[in-house]
């Protein structure tokens, strides 16, 4: 009892990564819950996952299985699982086949035979499956509403923490007696979508603490179950101040332009065309921030790891040294199918280990194009998910975006993401004296008193360089075709050579 | 199909850890049918009577033919046996050994264990049930499952 004379609830651990921030920290302690979903969909085997979790041999766990599939083959397909351990077996978890009893007998045989195998065993978690099964039986001596509760107080008054699995259709909720009993409602979805398979969990009901809610992304693998709560795992952590700090790009005259460098625990968003230099700057500014002690992770979508640091040393910069220290890493995101959340997952996975304070992401096309097909179109949502997750633990994140080069507009993303992102760097090009050029321009700075300037940069054998002074001899130099201010027509004259710059490039 | 030749010693042993556990309550020729009887009562509560006697059944197949006088041997509903007593099994306790059709019923059963549930499950069954027999010294290393 708590000090308040309050009955404290323990929370179980679920045996399934990412399910216990999920449910709010465990499943509470003798409850009664459900587990739903098509066949497939991973219901046994999470009910496994929490009976190798919990079950001992002081308080083991009695899992009942009825008609379906054979307990035998079951145990063969389950033991491939790594959560599997079969020293457990059968002192800690002990299987009991109720076939016969469904097949011969009434509910209140069934009953009674788990009664007895409870009262015997003294079990701290209890299975059913599947419980539809015996719920599909024709009604005789105990109607099944009966049933379910008197085995529902039964298993509690033993101090049993109990999941019943059945295939339920979600039509079914609103009526079957079972959902108004259990204490907790578990429901696993997968559908198919285009050529993709996406599995969704959520918990419907959960009495007794808070979970979060809405539908969470989970992987079957070959540790079992995975589940990727929409919150990333972070509600429970201390929101870190981040404070006033500037984090340099290693490129001086980009610092100027954001008024001392990126504030910590920004979202910095490079955009631009193919070829402009997005990826050069996302690399000068995770190898300075090596530099200054910032360890860093690079999830790169369209290009392997080994390709990205080959690209960083013909910049002068060495990307592997500090992987082999353990301050960068380089995740290669590109298998198909993923979600926003299992991405989230080995990112968050990565800074936790190596203590990331810079990350960036490279490129938002590349990361939308390795999605589901489904989850392409939550990805904004997701993306601010995620950006908000990252940033509110003090990471600094720089995102690069591709955009279509146009004449006429001036756009700083496809995705309609500029509001997710704190600052905002455009690079373009520019026709100038027949030569195609490239300008750079802070365009947003979220509590920053950044530069207007524009700025005409080069990519060299040491990255991005910034050319001279802002481009003051030019008008609408961000259509792309500028007007020269001292001359009568367009495509003006050329850019005065600057000693300074020359001898940094 | 044949089996790995540990699993006849494992059969063997197990017989004989039967019938030197109860020497004093009944005949050890006895030893097989209740070798038998409590792999029954184990894997019908984990399998259930009818997953049992699927198992029992194949297992009687594969041993006929080896040993054609378990052509007299029946499985019952609830996957009893009918018809051992006829069928020649030997025991001697002294050489730890055993032999004859029996034996080779059980061999059999073993086999369809290891195949689907893998060594390490088979050997905590068969260890729960006869705590003397050390299983794992006949068929440890075989594999996780055939």
């Amino acid at each position: 009892m708590s000090t308040q004379g309050k009955v404290t609830i323990l929370k179980l651990p679920t045996g399934v990564p990412g399910l216990d921030e999920i449910v709010g920290g465990g499943l509470p302690e003798f409850s009664f819950n459900i587990i739903a979903g098509a066949p497939g969909s991973g219901k046994t085997t999470l009910a496994h996952q929490f009976v190798f979790a919990n079950a001992t041999p002081e308080r083991p766990a009695l899992y009942f299985t009825v008609l379906g599939e054979s307990a035998i083959k079951m145990l063969r397909y389950q033991q491939q699982y790594t959560f599997f351990d079969p020293a457990k077996l059968p002192g800690s978890i002990r299987f009991i086949n109720l076939s016969q009893v469904v097949l011969e007998k009434d509910l209140g045989a069934v009953l009674e035979e788990i009664t007895k195998e409870v009262e015997k065993a003294n079990p701290a978690v209890v299975v059913v499956d599947s419980f539809r099964t015996i719920a599909r039986k024709p009604q005789s001596d105990m109607d099944l509403q009966s049933f379910i509760q008197r085995l529902a107080l039964f298993l509690a008054s033993w101090q049993a923490t109990t999941f019943l699995i059945g295939e339920y259709a979600e039509e079914e909720l609103r009526d079957n007696p079972i959902f108004t009993v259990a204490d907790g409602l578990f429901w696993l979805r997968q559908t198919a979508e285009r050529n993709s398979i996406v599995r969704k969990l959520q918990i419907i009901k959960l009495r007794g603490q808070a979970s979060v809610p809405g539908l969470h992304t989970f992987r079957i693998t070959d540790a079992g179950v995975q589940a990727f709560s929409r919150t990333f795992g972070l509600t429970e952590r201390v929101k870190k101040q981040t404070g006033q700090r500037r984090l340099s790009f290693g490129i001086p005259e980009l610092d100027v332009m954001l008024d001392g460098g990126v504030r910590e625990g920004d979202s910095v968003l490079i955009a631009g065309s193919s070829g402009t230099g997005k990826s050069v700057l996302a690399t000068q500014f995770i190898a300075e921030g090596i530099s200054q002690g910032e360890p860093g992770i690079v999830a790169v979508f369209e290009e392997r790891p080994q390709a990205y640091t080959e690209r960083a040393i013909s910049l002068g910069l060495d990307l592997e040294t500090p992987q082999s220290e353990g301050k960068l890493t380089i995740l290669y995101l590109r298998p198909l199918d993923l979600s926003v959340d299992e991405t989230m997952q080995s990112i968050l996975d990565a800074v936790q280990k190596i203590g990331a304070k810079r990350l960036v992401i490279d490129s938002l096309a590349g990361f939308e194009m390795a999605l589901s097909p489904g989850f392409r179109a939550d990805f904004r949502e997701s993306l601010y998910r995620m950006i908000f997750a990252l940033t509110g633990i003090g990471v600094t994140i720089l995102s690069t975006v591709e955009v279509d080069e146009s004449f006429t507009e001036f756009p700083f993303s496809t995705y309609s993401i500029s509001f997710l992102c704190d600052d905002i760097v455009r690079l373009r090009y520019v026709s100038i004296d027949a030569q195609l050029r490239k300008i750079m321009v802070v365009i947003k700075m979220r509590g920053g008193n950044h530069a207007k300037d524009i700025r005409e940069y080069e990519i060299t054998p040491k990255g991005v360089v910034i050319l001279g002074k802002r481009l003051t001899d030019f008008q609408g130099l961000i259509s792309g075709i500028p007007v020269h201010s001292n001359r009568s027509g367009r495509v003006g004259g050329s850019l005065p050579p600057d000693p300074e710059v020359n001898d940094k490039s | 199909m044949t089996t790995p030749p540990q699993l006849r010693k494992l059969a063997n042993r197990l017989v004989v850890c039967e019938a030197a556990s109860s020497k004093a309550s009944g005949p050890v020729e006895s030893a097989v049918p209740r070798v038998y009887e409590k792999l029954r009562m184990r894997l019908s509560a984990l399998a259930g009577v009818a997953g049992f006697q699927s198992l029992a059944f194949r297992a009687l197949a594969q041993a006929r033919s080896e040993s054609p006088g378990l052509r007299l041997v029946e499985i019952a509903a609830d996957g009893t046996l009918k018809g051992l007593g006829g069928v020649e099994s030997s025991v001697d306790i002294d050489n730890d050994s055993a032999g004859g059709g029996g034996v080779v019923l059980i061999e059999q059963l073993l086999d369809l264990l290891l195949i689907f549930l893998g060594e390490a499950l088979t050997l905590n069954l068969i260890s729960d049930l006869w705590p003397d027999a050390a299983p794992e010294d006949c068929i440890s290393g075989k594999g996780k499952s055939a």
